[in-house]
């Protein structure tokens, strides 16, 4: 069986944003493989090493994407499908060229981030099965196989969660918890610079152009008051100090 | 046409449904009239009381949730009644089935909007995005999907009444297989609609701790939230975790205790008024974006401040 992994580059997310002309500049910022697609790539390997196949990872991105790809193929995956695409794309039109690259490796499982941590989008899963025609466990913390056909799911709901039995093909969105990604070893790392990374232009895919359009950005820091108030010592005096000056000075209470 | 999704509990409309509302309202002028659609088990009740805010309201019913199934009627509602623009409330349920609807209408996405307005033809939003710490303006040519960030807008008032027709649909087809559904029992306060939140992070020490965090979440009339640490640890159940993989709040006050303040916590919280820290770590991250802070033993603050809150409350 194959399992395909829909990775992307974002920010690190403690990494200073910069604003430039009203967007995000982030030629000089950390960027690493998103945490939460990292969920995705380990479980599918974990799925190999359970019952056999191959780890396929589908990234999307411009060029510098392909760190985030190697870094993937070093915890593990088998090869990479890069496709290459420059500036902003909405998550919906994304989906349906990612749809293309996923439909003709006919895997039995397509894992992805149940949010971007750029976008703060929770769109690509939803927006991949519809354009697979599958059915979507969105933020799931539990996965095992039930033979060729199955999996049972474990997912988080609004008020809740629930244990679901999908058909496969299923796409399946991650959720903190769902497993501890690996660290690539070093002689993973070396392994992956000869590991199959083909490249496909976004263009060749059908991707015309957003639907949405990104008209500014700007970061909105509020200003804190960063008060301090030992309590080391005297934790009940603190303890009343804060409440006094929270219904003092801010009217809070 | 408008075509509004009204969240609905079985029995009553939820507050997102009437600021979905009132967001659709305002787009009256530049999109045309808004038709309500209500879905569930049981849409009846839910749907009689949308009909005192709408002139149509259309009802259907479905078996059991799945975001295929909600995505295929409103996918149909939409065509039938001609809508350029759905709307709906951004809970996970809404944000897991408009998608599916965007793909099926080949319509823009807009999610999780604070704010919403007609320009020159399109819809303009603001929303936040990389970790809820950019403020972002999006604009969109109709088709268009929107959801609605909770606690964003102001509730819609009733108008003259309107009348609730039934949306015949087929039986949803196969698909997930539910064996288990784990509820939890909801806050007396919903999280992401409340104006205090008191969160209990790893620092509590365990699941006993929290009972103070409930008391103080009494106290204050305030909603109780957690990190993910606690919630995997089963200290507390997962619809009170608040962060980039649980909820999003921004209330008037917001207590984190023994939280740390990782990345993917703030990004829940860190729009926040106002924000309160007890952590026994002078150099955890939650100080750098707090208003006032107890350098401390969690453990022993806290029933000092219920005290202090009691006498204060007095």
């Amino acid at each position: 069986m194959k399992y395909v992994a829909v990775i992307r580059q974002v920010p690190e997310g403690e990494a200073r944003l910069k604003i430039e002309d009203g967007r995000v500049e982030l030629s000089s910022t950390t960027m690493i493989l998103d945490q939460m697609d990292e969920y995705g790539v380990e479980e599918a390997i974990r799925l190999r090493e359970a019952y056999g196949g191959e780890v396929v990872v589908v990234a999307f991105g411009p060029e510098r994407t392909k760190e985030a790809v190697r870094t993937a193929l070093a915890m593990g995956a088998d090869r990479a499908v890069m496709i290459l695409q420059d500036g902003y794309i909405d998550p919906v039109s994304e989906a349906r060229a990612l749809a293309k690259v996923i439909g003709e490796e006919a895997p039995a499982v397509v894992f992805t981030g149940g949010q971007q941590a750029d976008w703060d989008s929770q769109a690509l899963g939803g927006a991949l099965g519809e354009a697979l025609g599958r059915p979507v466990v969105t933020w799931c913390t539990e996965l095992t196989l039930e033979g060729q056909t199955h999996a049972k799911l474990k997912h988080d709901l609004d008020d809740g969660a629930e244990v679901v039995r999908a058909p496969l093909p299923v796409v399946v969105t991650t959720q903190q918890g769902l497993n501890e990604p690996r660290y690539p070893t070093l002689p993973n790392i070396m392994k992956a610079k000869r590991k199959e990374v083909r490249e496909v232009p976004a263009g060749e895919l059908g991707v015309t152009g957003s639907k949405v359009a990104i008209l500014g950005q700007l970061v909105q820091e509020r200003q804190r008051k960063k008060v301090s108030i030992d309590g080391t010592k005297e934790p009940a005096g603190a303890a009343q100090e804060l409440i006094r000056r929270l219904h003092e000075e801010v009217g809070a209470l | 046409m408008i075509l509004v999704v009204l969240d609905n509990d079985g029995k009553t409309l939820r507050k997102g449904a009437l600021e979905a509302l009132s967001r659709a309202f305002a787009l009256k002028e530049a999109f045309g009239p808004v038709v309500g659609l209500v879905m569930g088990e049981n849409p009846e009740p839910a749907a009689e009381e949308a009909a005192r805010y709408l002139d149509k309201v259309l009802s259907a019913r479905i078996e059991r949730y799945t975001a295929e199934a909600y995505a295929a009627v409103v996918v149909k509602a939409a065509q039938t009644v001609g809508a350029e623009v759905v709307v709906a409330a951004a809970g996970r349920t809404a944000r897991s089935w408009t998608p599916r609807v965007a793909v099926r209408l080949d319509a823009a996405l807009l999610e999780d909007t604070l704010a919403s307005r007609p320009q020159d033809g399109k819809l303009v939003v603001e929303r936040y995005s990389f970790l809820n710490r950019v403020t972002e303006t999006q604009a969109a040519e109709a088709p268009v999907v929107l959801t609605v960030k909770p606690n964003t807008t102001e509730v819609a008032q009733p108008g003259e009444g309107g009348s609730v027709e039934v949306l015949e649909q087929a039986p949803g087809e196969g698909g997930l297989e539910v064996l288990e559904l784990i509820q939890e029992q909801a806050g007396r306060v919903a999280l992401t609609e409340a104006d205090i939140v008191i969160t209990g992070g790893r620092g509590m020490g365990g699941a006993e701790a929290f009972d103070q965090v409930e008391e103080l979440a009494e106290l204050l009339k305030g909603a109780v939230g957690s990190t993910r640490a606690v919630v995997d640890a089963g200290w507390r159940p997962y619809a009170e975790q608040v962060g980039q993989t649980g909820k999003t709040v921004q209330p008037s006050v917001y207590f984190a205790l023994g939280v740390s303040g990782a990345v993917q916590h703030q990004s829940g919280m860190n729009k926040s008024k106002l924000i309160v820290a007890v952590n026994k770590d002078p150099d955890a991250p939650i100080f750098k974006i707090s208003d006032y802070g107890i350098v401390g033993d969690v453990r022993k603050v806290l029933p000092a401040m219920i005290e202090a809150v009691k006498k204060l409350k007095n």
